[in-house]
């Protein structure tokens, strides 16, 4: 296992610093900078020495220098946790992002065991009670759940929630404990409103995860080795749970790595319609402005939890079902 | 059948030495030459250590050798260990690939006698099938419950344990 980890430690190294080249060098390509959308809006209030502090704003952002060399210094900070200035403010990219990523981080992490949880239970039930009401009922709710796109379940929610309950469920906090510093109330206001963007963004990906388990659990259950189980005399749970649902979950650790890019990236239109503090509008935001300190490095920590999460996947599938796949090339 | 004397091939022991040092020197020149954040540090310094473990297991691997006779399998080095075919206790034939299809891996077979320390080869050890089959054929006199996972192995290899031939 060691010589395993070793290998995909060794191939992660690579794979983030041409991830982080290349994001960097893509919002960089477009015409203009950050400064140039700056100036403008400076020119439109009339402000006549606008032209004259677009150099003095360019040192200031290092826009003066070569691509390469604002790269590399950039990438020189994320070791030292120094991201760079952000054009939004003039303020650190490392105070901006703060609290965002950590409250990403927990309702990305949220959504993920949601999506998990409630996909396990329904796909096991699903399988085990082919073509019943149970079965049907969960197939249509999957089927909602991909069709509605995340954004017009948010509004759709946000209605409800208003008319007919008074409440109004935006924000990831009550407005009292913004900027607040971290407290047991401020943690319960926080579970209190995390409950909404977890159901909406985690619908879409819980439908197609209880599609892949229903299919896999039935192909299992439907091998020679169950039936000769059940002939034996097996009690149905002992026979559902000894090998046709470890080896149906396989696809399901697998998909850890594409879970949390998959989260992240859908997230970030519920984001905004949910007014969430999460790193999805401020990316947004950063790209439109072309903040490319800003943009890049919540790009590099989506890519950084990508390949974490694609780690963690390959090391538990290794772990749980070490098999050769027939049709692989095969050992050395 | 007499014992045969099996080592690494010098080709895989040194691809690993380049791995183990790239890793190394990758995750410890930052922690060097530049003035890392501290959780930063911590994830750097955990990766250089794993990298230095590794390189340390590919320089035991290169100072052991091993021996396949007809009763025992030995791994004779410093941390080595004997395995009693008639007392064998765990066969266990794992496949690693670090690609998403899964192919161009490698097996890692772990035998391990009663009351001994485990002996872990990977396929690159030469005569890697001899000794597996070795094994199967102790865990089928040993009549030893294996695992799924290594019955499809072993079955990928061309080898059946009498009893255990239900795998997928």
């Amino acid at each position: 296992m060691l010589h395993y980890v070793a290998r995909r430690l060794l191939l992660m190294i690579p794979t983030l610093f041409i991830i982080s080249l290349l994001v960097y060098m893509i919002i960089n390509m477009p015409p203009g900078d950050c400064v140039t959308s700056q100036i403008d809006e400076l020119l439109a209030r009339g402000d006549a020495d606008a032209l004259a502090r677009a150099d003095e704003l360019r040192a200031l952002y290092g826009l003066d220098h070569s691509v390469w060399y604002r790269y590399f210094h950039w990438l020189g900070g994320v070791f030292r946790w120094d991201f760079g200035l952000s054009c939004q403010d003039t303020v650190p990219v490392r105070d901006l992002i703060g609290e965002r990523l950590a409250l990403t981080v927990l309702m990305e992490s949220c959504t993920i065991l949601f999506i998990w949880t409630v996909s396990f239970v329904i796909g096991v039930y699903a399988a085990t009670h082919q073509y019943k009401f149970g079965d049907y009922a969960a197939s249509f709710i999957g089927f909602l759940g991909l069709a509605i796109p995340n954004f017009l379940l948010a509004l759709v929610l946000l209605y409800v929630g208003k008319v007919y309950f008074g409440v109004s469920i935006g924000g990831l906090m009550d407005p009292e404990f913004i900027e607040q510093p971290i407290s047991w109330a401020k943690v319960v206001s926080v579970a209190q409103h995390l409950v909404i963007p977890t159901i909406v963004i985690g619908t879409a990906g819980t439908a197609g995860m209880i599609r892949r388990l229903r299919a896999n659990l039935l192909d299992e259950l439907q091998k020679q080795y169950v039936v000769t189980g059940r002939a034996k005399g097996l009690s149905p749970m002992k026979l559902l749970i000894k090998y046709p649902l470890r080896h149906a979950l396989n696809p399901f650790v697998a998909d850890i790595g594409h879970l949390l890019p998959e989260v992240v990236s859908g997230s970030v239109i519920v984001s905004v319609v949910l007014s969430l503090p999460t790193m999805g509008p401020m990316l947004l935001t950063a790209l439109k402005t072309q903040d490319v300190n800003l943009a890049a490095t919540f790009l590099l920590f989506v890519a950084v939890l990508t390949v974490i999460g694609m780690l963690i996947s390959d090391l538990l599938l290794a772990a749980l079902d070490p098999r050769i796949r027939f049709g692989a090339a095969g050992e050395k | 059948m007499n014992s045969v004397v099996l080592r690494y091939p010098r080709q895989t022991l040194w691809a690993d030495y380049i791995r183990a040092v790239t890793g190394a020197l990758l995750c410890g020149l930052p922690l060097l030459f530049l003035d890392v954040n501290r959780w930063m540090g911590l994830v750097l310094g955990a990766a250089c250590v794993l990298f230095l473990l590794f390189l340390a297991r590919t320089a035991l691997r290169q100072v052991t050798r091993y021996v396949l006779g007809p009763d025992t399998f030995a791994a004779d080095g410093p941390t080595g260990s004997l395995v009693e075919w008639a007392r064998l206790d765990r066969l266990a034939l794992s496949y690693y690939s670090t690609k998403r299809d899964r192919t161009d891996g490698w097996m890692q077979l772990v035998v391990r006698s009663t009351g001994a320390r485990a002996v872990k080869v990977d396929s690159s050890l030469e005569s890697f099938y001899d000794i597996v089959e070795r094994a199967a054929q102790a865990a089928e006199a040993r009549k030893l419950e294996l695992s799924r996972a290594t019955r499809v192995n072993l079955r990928s290899m061309g080898i059946t344990v009498a009893g255990q031939e239900d795998a997928e």
